[in-house]
């Protein structure tokens, strides 16, 4: 497909702790098109700000594992050396917001020089012309040209949120990838971010990455959704279908665990705790507190493959659930 | 997009701010300079009527003058005929000249005044007992023939002390975890023990049982003529003070600039720099110390005032000429000038190290510098 973007295949990050391997993402798959928004969700700790410094290569320092194929249009990023990588692909091709951003500015350095920073260095474009640069995804972000000579301290926490949005947006990058971007603010102001994100997206053509916990806030933005649980993903469906008529159990709940407006239903939680990603079950990881678990479940893994069967086009679907009674056939060996 | 044109115009608003931030510094160290000289008086003030002991030295200098007094008349060949009326009078105008030149019928309020605006003009007067090798009983010369040993000998040690310490810490910082790094904590709690500590030892060890440098003392005695051979002498002496000194706190500082700098490699923002992808070098310069150096400077200035004062301890082991053993000596004496005279100096030291360090501060940090002007 040529519009494809982002091609991810069994991203692995695993960290070194004392009790063991922690499996925080653990073979996760999924592909971005051109403009598209993807909107991973799942709950704390599922791996989801792992799954976000695996692809931007920001790996910790207590590394156990780094692994799988990322594909960017043409090229094989997840091939390319650590120094190629900075060069060529970080930042220029692909940005990353970070979640907890109000302390992400350098506090003392002013806000247009660190926004026009990545320009200056990774492209060697001279002061002004970078500032000028600075100065438009200022503007484009909804932040007053003025505040590129003020320092981060004086900047309130929407303010700053934007500044690292104008940031990651500055050299103009195929994918941006939003690690929670909205979670250290209040509503309105989350709901001004989310706003502008959604213009970005429509004048653009930028694709999203937005990691969240927040199925409301997600469900604005996205086209297309993955669900992650305990460092795997689930399900993977468009938007439409995700938020109507979800495929996976663990989904089905989670919709329903979200207070709607004008429903008589009232939220039901999911019970019980995800499993420890030192040792994973065996299984289904989300048997455990799956509702509609079988004998299968907890002996064997499924694996992530088209939603409904093997018949024609299925392969082609971009539809795939992680999910027994899901599986292709009901009978035959996983995989 | 935005037209050019507009970006354009607006961009200088970046000057504006520059003029901005120079006004606030401006404002910020009038005030700082005004609270600084205040802190000054006040503090030299309170010396000066400590070491008076309220005026109650001024009582025993009345005694003394009057034992001297009668001492010098009583020993002079040319008043042995005198009648013992005339000669009380004498002695009686004699005390008297020398009470209105120490302006001593005053009360002492008035004059604790006039002490403290002379200490402050650094008028520092003459010293009670004590005199300068030279045999100048100026209390300006005792100290400042004392300082430059000080100086000499603290400032290398402790500049030496702070800039391995600092550049071994980012070292260990960036490899944290490593086998140096595990030693180098290790070896953290031997500075537990203070520098004369170590330099008892030192001078056991090479000046006695193997006799390679001097065991104390500046120079050797008489000094060298040649300028190139007292360098040369003076380093000698200097080589057991400054290792003692270093051994006592070289780990511990590493230990604590490589902790300090951990925890600033650790802030969000460095995370931010390291996913924009700039480089390391540039990491490390622009994200980690520059963020830091404010608290960096402090401690090295701070570092720099305990430099004024010396060691008293460090000085007696190894004899040296300094400005810790002056001011014990002083203590030792009652030799009240000399007292008030090191405090005086050692006031203004600080004064002017604090004064720059706010300067510093404000340069380096626009939190301070903003913030510290806008109130």
């Amino acid at each position: 497909m040529a519009d494809t973007l982002l091609k991810v295949e069994d991203l692995a990050l695993h960290y070194r702790t004392r009790g063991g391997a922690v499996r925080a993402v653990d073979g996760v798959s999924f592909d971005v098109k051109r403009g598209e928004a993807l909107v991973i969700l799942g709950e704390s700790g599922c791996g989801k700000s792992s799954l976000a410094r695996a692809l931007m290569r920001l790996l910790p320092r207590n590394l156990a594992h780094h692994g799988g194929r990322v594909r960017m249009g043409d090229t094989p990023i997840s091939e390319l050396s650590d120094e190629r990588f900075r060069r060529e692909v970080q930042w220029s091709r692909m940005a990353l917001v970070m979640q907890a951003s109000m302390n992400a500015l350098n506090p003392v350095v002013k806000v247009g020089e660190q926004v026009a920073e990545p320009l200056r260095e990774l492209k060697r474009w001279p002061r002004r012309r970078a500032l000028e640069r600075a100065a438009e995804v200022f503007q484009r972000v909804g932040l007053p040209l003025d505040f590129m000579a003020r320092y981060p301290f004086e900047l309130s926490g929407g303010m700053r949120q934007r500044a690292v949005l104008a940031m990651a947006l500055v050299a103009e990058p195929e994918l941006v990838i939003l690690d929670e971007p909205t979670s250290a603010l209040d509503v309105l102001t989350q709901a001004a971010i989310m706003n502008v994100l959604k213009e970005l997206k429509r004048d653009l053509g930028t694709s999203f990455i937005l990691i969240t916990h927040d199925v409301a806030t997600s469900s604005e933005l996205a086209d297309r959704v993955a669900l992650m649980y305990a460092g795997e993903l689930v399900e993977a469906c468009s938007a439409a279908r995700f938020f109507g008529e979800p495929a996976h159990p663990y989904s089905r709940l989670l919709m329903k665990s979200v207070p709607r407006l004008h429903e008589r239903e009232r939220p039901r939680a999911i019970l019980g705790q995800p499993p420890s990603l030192l040792d994973p079950p065996t299984g289904c990881r989300f048997a455990a507190r799956c509702p509609e678990r079988f004998a299968r479940c907890e002996a064997s893994p499924p694996a992530f493959v088209p939603e409904g069967g093997t018949g024609e086009g299925a392969a082609e679907s971009r539809h795939r659930v992680r999910c027994w009674l899901h599986a292709p056939s009901r009978g035959g060996e996983h995989g | 997009m935005t037209p050019e044109s507009s970006t354009e115009s607006r961009l200088p608003s970046l000057r504006r701010a520059r003029l901005r931030d120079l006004r606030h510094l401006l404002l910020f160290a009038v005030r700082r300079l005004v609270a600084l000289l205040v802190t000054v008086l006040v503090g030299v003030y309170l010396t000066i009527v400590v070491a008076n002991m309220g005026g109650q030295v001024d009582e025993l200098r009345l005694v003394q003058i009057r034992s001297e007094v009668v001492e010098t008349v009583r020993a002079d060949p040319a008043f042995f005929d005198m009648p013992g009326e005339e000669r009380n009078a004498l002695v009686e105008r004699q005390v008297a000249l020398e009470v209105e030149r120490l302006r001593l019928d005053q009360p002492f309020v008035v004059r604790s005044l006039d002490y403290l605006q002379r200490a402050m003009s650094l008028d520092l007067g003459r010293a009670e007992q004590m005199h300068s090798d030279r045999g100048s009983r100026e209390v300006r010369d005792i100290i400042t023939e004392r300082l430059p040993a000080t100086l000499l000998l603290f400032g290398t040690a402790n500049l030496l002390v702070f800039f391995t310490a600092v550049f071994a810490a980012l070292r260990l910082s960036r490899h944290y975890g490593s086998a140096l790094d595990r030693t180098v904590i290790a070896l953290a709690p031997s500075s537990a023990a203070p520098g004369w500590f170590y330099g008892i030892f030192l001078i056991l060890l090479l000046a006695f049982l193997f006799p390679l440098l001097p065991a104390g003392g500046m120079v050797t005695a008489p000094p060298p003529e040649n300028r190139l051979e007292y360098a040369a002498s003076l380093i000698r002496h200097m080589l057991l003070p400054v290792a003692a000194m270093f051994f006592s706190s070289i780990f511990v500082s590493i230990y604590s600039w490589r902790t300090f700098f951990l925890i600033h490699s650790s802030e969000d923002y460095v995370e931010m720099a390291r996913a924009k992808g700039l480089p390391s070098h540039r990491i490390e310069r622009r994200y980690i110390l520059r963020p830091a150096l404010a608290p960096i400077i402090t401690s090295f200035l701070l570092m720099l005032i305990g430099l004024w004062s010396g060691a008293i301890i460090l000085e007696q082991v190894f004899n040296w000429p300094g400005l810790g053993s002056l001011l014990f000596q002083a203590i030792g004496h009652r030799d009240t000038p000399v007292i008030i005279g090191g405090v005086v100096i050692f006031a203004y030291l600080l004064a002017a190290t604090v004064f720059v360090l706010d300067i510093l501060y404000a340069l380096l940090d626009p939190r301070v510098r903003i913030q510290g002007g806008r109130r």
